[in-house]
């Protein structure tokens, strides 16, 4: 029997119980502490002795110190250069180019002839004028209101007719007129006068004047344009705050456009022109600052595109790639110029890829001068080795796999087909997951998700 | 980002790319958005709701950073869908209204319910929030976004709407339709919205011209040190934010008609509703804020479709011409029709007094313009029946409106 222990009838009573047993536990664990504070005690000691210690040290050894400092800081700088190695191999600049410098003074839009025209002076001589009173000084700006309230359109497809003086001002305003109203009706009346049909009752509009390739050259260069950015490119922050080219330029691509879609009646540009007009309007997808006219570039372009007859188009397809293949910097630049010739009809998936292939030639500076040589090239590259450039193989790939896309010989040579094969295994298994290097992913991806297209097929 | 995207909503009628514009933005879109995608992919191949599920979920599933490497990927991707199953389809859309009749019906079976437009309406609002004035913050990205939105929303609705159709039966099921009937929405205040951002778009836009240069201060044009590549958009996407709104409201002039048409036929049933003819709004806004009607007339001009320029015209003439003489006949529904009550100089005097000289020259003018334009579809062999011509010649017309604008003067003195 446990003689500690509570009597039957001091359980009961808890006022009487509880006090014993702190008393007792008290007791125990003073006895504990004793033994802690001891050690607490012991150990204090010991790191005041530590502490002295050091102290004694940093004011006797201060050589000793700095040399680790030094030793410190080096790691830190190599670390910190490694680092900025590293992180400066990823930074590739985004396309972008500098197509437009400073705009010239765009030519007087005074137009002394225009009071001349036979439309103006009909007008003053019937008796309808008497209605309107209008003063033969004030003919400019009459035609003006005509023009934006549309009815000068109108009024030439009835007439069958259209003077040169009046397609001359119209075209002058288009290029250089400040008045977005103005420019962008002067542009509406040209679009009519070029599509109208000719009626059952009316005579096919007889137009007096158009345009010239070299006048819409020439307005492109006072916009700032330069035709040979690629000796001077150098990309470009938008933040830059350097203004854009003016917005006639918006008018001047649909006039393009709306010229090309005429050919069947009146072909206004020569095939070398419309060539040269190809390139520049790819040009002008380079540069960021006009990306808002994405739509209207794409539009023209593919207008430009089917400008051509058939007979023209193969040998100018190869001349319009030949000359973008030289003019594009090969960096990203080069992919976004392939990437703006969207491939939605046979004509612009052959010039796209055509386009695909000779920058190709280029890069490799012309070492290869047939499609097995240029594949053999890159099924050789080492992407194993450590220097392996794969940024360049990551533009190769891309070039390659637009110049395949509308390529006759691919189905023609099964050699072809093997090359690519392999080319796109060497880039998906040679690389693995874990390489940390630039673009090692995007290329290995990317030859992945192509490999699994050609073997589905 | 968003101006890369841009290419990619206008360049084709390709659903895609609105979950690609969600993404690049990190801004969600309206759910009724995705229910238009839905429903118009859902009646054109029915197979192609696969397609869209699985961009979805893959595009979804890329909530990587911000990076330009995923955005290059996400873009490449998004090109190699368009490239491979969009392009070719949108040229050889079927166009037999049976076949979209029966493909219509097959999907709304299986649809997952008519879609909810309630967004729409947010969408107009904060477009005239910008456009209006009250919120002057706004020129951004995101006002580009809602302009760009509603441009290819329009084309959605445009596009599903066949107005050759005259089977009420097909119009009935049709996007638009549904939408202005939709319970979400209030279409009356849609409407007037759409109007004052209309008129209020075509101020702005007039007013580039007539500060000769200086638009910057203007409302809705960006400041000097924008991004130069914001302002090309803005001046681009204003201009067809209006094309797109006359569009609109165009489609709903044509529906309306068709609508009455299926009426007197006794092709509508009870089901269909009653909904106020946007003309009669139109008229009632003209009659209550004179300010807007140039700004309106304006737009008119420059229709593409003028036979509903026309058609309006001729409406806001006729509620004046017709209190006066209810059951006339009907001869003022051609512009002959309506010079010939204006030769009367009593009726003209009472047209002025309800509405200015300056509206009723613009009236006539854009009358004019618009008739001229009928005839010469009419002649080609497209476009309104003759009836709406009516059968005077071409002299006889001017020398009518010259009477009338002689008469006009006549009463100003």
């Amino acid at each position: 029997m446990d003689l500690d222990a509570p009597l039957d009838f001091e359980n009961e009573d808890n006022l009487v119980s509880q006090p014993v047993v702190n008393k007792k536990r008290k007791i125990v664990i003073g006895l504990d502490d004793l033994l802690t504070d001891h050690y607490k005690q012991k150990s204090k000691l010991i790191e005041k002795e530590k502490k002295k210690a050091k102290a004694s040290k940093n004011y006797n050894s201060d050589e000793d110190e700095t040399g680790k400092e030094a030793l410190l800081s080096n790691i830190v700088n190599s670390c910190q250069n490694k680092m900025q190695d590293i992180g400066g191999e990823e930074e590739i600049s985004d396309w972008g180019l500098q197509i437009f410098g400073n705009e010239k003074n765009p030519p007087s839009l005074d137009f002394p002839q225009l009071g001349s025209c036979k439309l103006l002076q009909d007008f003053l001589n019937n008796e309808v004028n008497s209605l309107v009173e209008l003063p033969a000084e004030d003919g400019e700006t009459f035609l003006e209101g005509l023009l934006i309230n549309g009815w000068l359109s109108k009024l030439v497809i009835r007439r069958g007719h259209v003077e040169k003086s009046i397609a001359t001002w119209t075209f002058n305003l288009i290029l250089y007129s400040s008045k977005e109203e103005l420019r962008a009706s002067a542009c509406d009346f040209w679009c009519a006068i070029l599509s109208c049909k000719s009626k059952v009752d009316a005579l096919p509009t007889k137009i007096d004047w158009f345009p010239r390739y070299s006048e819409l050259n020439r307005a492109l260069s006072i916009y700032g344009f330069s035709a040979n950015f690629s000796s001077t490119a150098e990309s470009v922050n938008t933040n830059s705050g350097s203004r854009g080219p003016p917005q006639n330029l918006i008018t001047w691509i649909k006039f393009i456009a709306a010229c090309c879609q005429v050919r069947s009646k009146k072909s206004i540009f020569f095939t070398k022109e419309a060539e040269e007009l190809v390139e520049v309007v790819t040009c002008l997808f380079l540069d960021r600052r006009l990306q808002a006219l994405s739509v209207l570039l794409s539009e023209c372009i593919q207008s430009v595109i089917n400008y051509f007859t058939d007979q023209e188009w193969n040998t100018s397809c190869q001349k319009i790639a030949k000359s973008l293949a030289l003019r594009v910097p090969r960096d990203l630049n080069c992919l976004r110029t392939v990437d703006c010739i969207a491939g939605v009809n046979n004509r612009s998936k052959h010039l796209r890829s055509t386009v695909a292939y000779q920058i190709l030639l280029v890069c490799f500076n012309n070492e290869a001068t047939r499609e097995e040589e240029i594949l053999n090239l890159l099924i050789n590259i080492n992407v194993k080795e450590k220097h392996c450039d794969l940024f360049r193989m990551y533009i190769y790939l891309v070039l390659t796999e637009n110049w395949f896309l509308s390529c006759p010989n691919l189905q023609e040579k099964p050699v072809i087909n093997e090359m690519w094969g392999v080319y796109l295994r060497n880039c998906s298994c040679q690389i693995s997951s874990t390489d940390m290097r630039p673009y090692a992913s995007k290329v290995r991806n990317k030859a992945s998700y192509l490999l699994q297209g050609l073997t589905n097929k | 980002m968003l101006l890369r995207v841009i290419v990619y909503v206008l360049n084709g009628q390709t659903h895609v790319l609105l979950f690609c514009l969600r993404m690049f933005d990190g801004v969600k879109f309206p759910s009724f958005v995705l229910d238009v995608v839905m429903e118009k992919t859902t009646h054109k191949r029915s197979n192609r709701t696969g397609i869209e599920e699985n961009t979805l979920a893959i595009l979804e599933s890329t909530e990587a950073k911000d990076t330009r490497d995923t955005n290059d990927d996400r873009i490449a991707f998004i090109e190699a869908v368009r490239a491979a199953s969009f392009i070719p389809e949108t040229e050889t859309a079927p166009t037999y209204p049976d076949a979209v009749c029966s493909e219509r019906q097959a999907a709304r079976a299986n649809s997952i319910g008519p879609p909810d437009f309630s967004g729409f309406t947010l969408l107009i609002q904060e477009l005239g929030g910008v456009v209006n004035g009250t919120n002057f913050q706004a020129v951004d990205t995101e006002y580009l976004r809602n302009m760009l939105l509603l441009q290819y929303l329009v084309n959605v609705l445009e596009g599903d709407f066949l107005p050759q159709t005259s089977n009420w039966n097909l119009l009935r099921e049709s996007l638009l339709n549904i939408l202005l009937g939709s319970r979400r929405i209030n279409y009356k205040v849609l409407m007037k919205d759409c109007l004052s951002i209309l008129s209020g778009l075509c101020q702005a836009r007039a007013g580039i011209n007539n500060d000769h240069g200086c638009s910057e201060n203007s409302g809705t044009k960006p400041s000097e040190d924008c991004d130069p590549a914001l302002v090309f958009a803005l001046l681009d996407a204003e201009k067809n934010t209006c094309v797109a709104f006359q569009k609109l409201l165009t489609i709903i002039m044509e529906l309306d008609t068709s609508k009455i048409n299926a009426d007197m036929l006794g092709h509508t049933t009870r089901a269909d509703g009653v909904r106020t003819p946007l003309m009669e709004i139109i008229v009632d806004e003209l009659n209550y804020d004179r300010d807007i009607v140039s700004p309106f007339l304006q737009v008119g001009s420059s229709f593409r479709r003028i036979g509903s320029t026309y058609t309006k015209l001729h409406y806001i003439l006729q509620p004046s011409v017709r209190t006066r003489r209810s059951n006339g006949p009907k001869d003022e529904a051609t512009f002959d029709g309506i010079l010939k009550y204006f030769s009367n100089s009593i009726n003209l005097r009472n047209f002025v007094k309800k509405m200015s000289t300056e509206i009723v020259q613009l009236l006539l003018a854009h009358a004019f313009q618009a008739h001229l334009t009928i005839s010469s579809q009419y002649i080609d062999g497209n476009g309104d029946s003759k009836e709406n011509i009516g059968n005077s010649s071409l002299v006889q017309i001017c020398e009518d409106i010259i009477c009338a604008f002689k008469s006009l003067r006549a009463i100003d003195e």
